[in-house]
């Protein structure tokens, strides 16, 4: 330690550097709340579970399956949900909100780096961990509820990416909606609307093919169907080459709009915290 | 002159804020239409920091000097005026200047809680984009200096605060920051870690020629580590200067400690000679005007057999106590005796 | 009643702590009327393939919504503030404060807080139920009235109960706070009659996560669904929940005390 000038790496293996970190924190917690975090991925698949249930029961009744959808491929479709909705969780709103109140915004302002660089790592350190813990609930929610799918390889592949491009834009669009508590410190509202747009545009709720004619087309010129609704027909929907390579240009396309977008807000949303926070 | 590392002109910053009153009514009315008022933190603070200097930042709660901090660091958008840190716009908040600067508040928070300390300093490591080496070295010279051993090693919710205080404050000068803002550093902590921390602060800025601005309750911090300190009170500075010339400047009175030689007179009535602060083993602290100090000690030496004598300034707590009780009411400085004004 | 006085008194203090934040009002509101939406939606999605959902008509499932919401917006108002701030009491060891107050400690602890606002949803339920009344081709006589409200304060105090249990494993494991997040998952079966569902997850929803009995034994009530064997299961179920909450809490206690002495 010394008045020397102090020598940097380079900006690109500095970024680096960041993603390998924050994913060695994040495994890191992971394990040492693997308890905690369990009884969290069981909570999460009594949705699904309760999605299932009920349209296996509408299937059943409308002698074996609804709008061409048998209950076999009904519980394809909701258990390849619950690995996409555990890829898909991401720094919520919630996240933000917190990270005002205790202060802990200030410290990682003082940083010379985007925070949310630093959430992207974390959470995408997390995922491969969740992975694995997500293993035995599909193998009991296949025991269960005996699910059809029978996928090419070339679907696999395009599931696997789909799922990155999930995280990435689910990522993006909720950090620019955390931002907005900078604006209103409570941000449940907003996110809630953000949610119910999501449960209802994005496959989450029911397949899409399931919903009016009118909301298919809304959906296509919205970034929600891409996060839940595509990986997953990516799997089980039997979709054709081109919808395969299609869908993950569309995934592309939003990460591009939702990088953007999150830039922009930032910018405002900083010069809003430095003009009010005593 | 070199260029100063910090230059502030004419800061202001103005919040503004709801009001709020008590009771059902009021409640349910404010629920309808609320009120706002304007709180002005920091009105018209201007002074300039040299390179390596180390400079003590008064003021009771409330004062602006957490405010101030934040406008240097960059977190606050000043109202107006002028800041310039190491010739940055601070509230640019360039990446540049954040590698050179750091602010450390009381409650500490960047260290990750359920993970050692070390996996923490690793992330700093690469979000500052440290050379290997070099972080390396600046981290073992920190274990050694703060004598942290194996706490960087514990899950730090196993620490207790003194040790969690150490290892932050090491966590927030690892990037060797050329500019530190201390606020209350050592809060909380017992005597010993206190001067631990402090005796860090100073060998760091002895060692990188860094620039600190400190705030602190402690009057024990401020007078090991800064000879100047500018004083703040309702946003606005009431002293900047040695601290040596606070007490001359704004403290009216002196105290003199007398001790008599074995088998003097038991009952000595001090009182004509001054006010009488109390007595203790002997040695009898009487308080006189700053003026007539001189004067008083040659009558005591004269009339009693002194076996020791001592004029101080009274304690320094005293003197920032007296520096705001004179500010709050608008009045020039408590003056006990008529004589005693300079 | 010494509880209810205290509960008032706490009532007090929270609605006019809650009225400061008047935004929260209109954010509540609009959340009510979002989760609303998205319900009907998918009640809207299943009847535009089906015209019943296993012996339940659409108005008998817009019921049983209405009873959903409304023991949420109960929940929500009452149980869940205060058995949140007592899981971070016992886990920041500010518990002491409440254990020094001459009061029944598990009483002090389940009336702390309640959140004012959250109260929007009693009344969403309500006109929800209110709907579904008018629509169901029954007619709702006093004694289904009176059965109703009887399940409904027995299913509420079963969720109670429920909740105490959870938060007092905190006690024992500090980080609990995952189990809140569990049950708010699990509570989002009770939107459908837990009949609906296979037996193995009927039985959990009935017996281990009480919301049977707090959302579909009101709901069945309103349907002229339910037994007289079934709201006297749920009555003695409801007794035994409450009883044994109460001994595991204090347990709990003994074991709070004997540790941190």
């Amino acid at each position: 330690m010394n008045a020397t000038p102090i020598r940097l790496v380079s900006p690109l293996r500095g970024l680096v550097d960041v993603y390998l970190q924050e994913m060695k924190i994040a495994v890191a917690q992971q394990i040492q709340y693997r308890a905690a975090n369990y009884m969290y991925m069981l909570g999460m698949v009594a949705e699904p579970v309760v999605y299932l249930v009920v349209w296996q029961t509408v299937a059943a009744q409308q002698g074996g399956s609804v709008a061409g959808i048998t209950a076999g491929q009904f519980a394809a479709y909701y258990i390849v949900w619950t690995l996409v909705r555990n890829i898909n969780i991401v720094f919520t709103p919630y996240g933000w909100e917190e990270r005002i109140r205790e202060g802990r915004l200030s410290a990682q302002l003082l940083r010379p780096l985007f925070p949310i660089v630093e959430d992207l790592g974390f959470f995408l350190g997390w995922k491969p961990v969740v992975m694995l813990l997500w293993l035995p609930i599909a193998f009991f929610l296949a025991l269960i509820f005996h699910p059809v799918l029978n996928p090419s390889p070339l679907a696999v592949a395009v599931f696997a990416v789909s799922l990155l491009g999930a995280y990435l834009i689910r990522s993006l669009n909720q950090s620019s909606l955390g931002l907005i508590t900078f604006w209103t410190t409570r941000v449940g509202p907003v996110f809630q609307l953000y949610i119910a747009a999501e449960l209802l545009l994005s496959g989450r709720l029911v397949p899409m093919q399931l919903m009016p004619a009118w909301v298919q087309t809304l959906a296509n010129f919205l970034p929600f169907q891409w996060t839940f609704g595509f990986p997953i027909e990516a799997l089980v929907g039997n979709l054709s080459t081109a919808q395969l390579l299609g869908g993950l240009l569309a995934q592309l396309f939003w990460i591009v709009i939702g990088s953007i977008l999150v830039r922009v807000v930032w910018r405002f949303a900083v010069r809003r915290y430095s003009a009010v926070s005593g | 002159m070199p260029e100063p590392a910090i230059h502030v002109a004419d800061l202001r910053k103005t919040f503004t804020v709801p009001v709020r009153e008590g009771g059902f009514l009021a409640a349910v009315r404010s629920f309808v239409r609320r009120q706002h008022r304007e709180v002005h933190a920091v009105s018209g603070v201007s002074f300039e920091i040299a390179p390596g200097e180390v400079v003590g930042f008064l003021g009771p709660n409330g004062a602006g000097k957490t405010t101030t901090l934040k406008m240097l660091s960059g977190l606050l958008y000043p109202t107006s005026g002028e800041v310039r840190v190491l010739g940055h716009v601070p509230s640019r908040r360039e990446a540049a200047y954040l590698r050179q600067i750091t602010m450390v508040m009381g409650n500490r928070n960047q260290l990750q809680w359920d993970l050692p300390a070390l996996d923490s300093y690793e992330l700093l490591r690469a979000i500052y984009r440290l050379h290997p080496d070099d972080f390396r070295k600046t981290r073992d010279e920190f274990i050694e200096l703060l004598d942290l051993g194996d706490l960087v090693r514990k899950p730090v919710r196993n620490l207790s605060l003194g040790e969690r205080m150490k290892v932050e404050t090491a966590a927030a000068l690892l990037h060797r920051p050329q500019v530190l803002f201390l606020d209350e550093p050592t809060i909380g902590l017992d005597v010993t870690m206190q001067k631990r921390i402090r005796s860090f602060v100073a060998e760091y800025n002895r060692r990188c020629g860094a620039t600190v601005l400190l705030t602190s309750h402690y009057m024990a911090d401020v007078q090991a580590l800064c000879k100047r300190v500018i004083v703040i009170h309702h946003g606005r500075i009431l002293f900047d200067g040695e601290l040596a010339t606070l007490a001359a400047d704004f403290s009216a009175d002196k105290t003199i400690a007398v001790t008599l030689k074995e088998g003097a007179p038991e009952r000595i009535d001090f009182a004509p000679y001054g006010e009488v602060l109390g007595s203790e083993d002997g040695k009898v602290s009487i308080r006189v005007g700053r003026g007539r100090a001189p004067d008083v000690a040659g009558r005591l030496l004269h009339d009693l057999p002194v076996a020791d004598l001592t004029i101080e300034d009274p304690p320094i707590e005293d003197v920032i106590e007296s520096v705001f009780a004179g500010a709050s009411a608008e009045a020039p400085e408590r003056t006990p005796e008529p004589a005693a004004t300079r | 009643m010494r509880p209810l006085r205290l509960a008032w008194l706490f009532f007090r203090v929270g609605a006019l702590n809650d009225l400061q934040y008047r935004a929260n009002f209109w954010l509540q509101l609009l959340q009510s009327a979002i989760q609303l939406g998205t319900g009907l939606a998918v009640l809207g999605l299943i009847f535009s393939q089906t015209l019943a959902l296993n012996g339940w008509s659409a108005p008998a499932l817009l019921a049983v919504m209405g009873v959903h919401i409304l023991m949420g917006g109960v929940i929500g108002v009452l149980i869940r503030p205060s058995m949140e701030r007592l899981r971070s009491d016992i886990r920041d060891g500010t518990f002491d404060f409440v254990l020094t107050k001459p009061e029944d400690v598990q009483v002090l602890s389940s009336v702390r807080e309640i959140r004012v606002w959250q109260g929007v949803d009693i009344l969403v339920g309500l006109v929800v139920l209110g709907v579904a009344i008018g629509q169901l081709q029954e007619s709702l006589g006093p004694i289904e009235a009176v059965a109703f409200g009887v399940a409904l304060v027995i299913g509420a105090l079963m969720i109670y109960s429920f909740w105490l249990v959870v938060t007092t494993v905190a006690f024992w494991i500090v980080r609990i706070d995952e189990i809140a997040e569990l049950f708010e998952g699990v509570y989002q079966s009770g939107r459908w009659p837990v009949t609906i569902y296979p037996e193995w997850l009927r039985v959990s929803l009935t017996f281990l996560v009480p919301i049977a009995f707090a959302v579909t034994v009101p709901a069945q009530a309103l349907t002229q669904r339910l037994t007289p064997e079934t709201l006297a299961l749920a009555a003695g179920f409801g007794v035994v929940a409450l009883l044994v909450s109460r001994a595991f809490f204090r347990i709990g206690l003994r074991r709070y005390s004997g540790a941190s002495a």
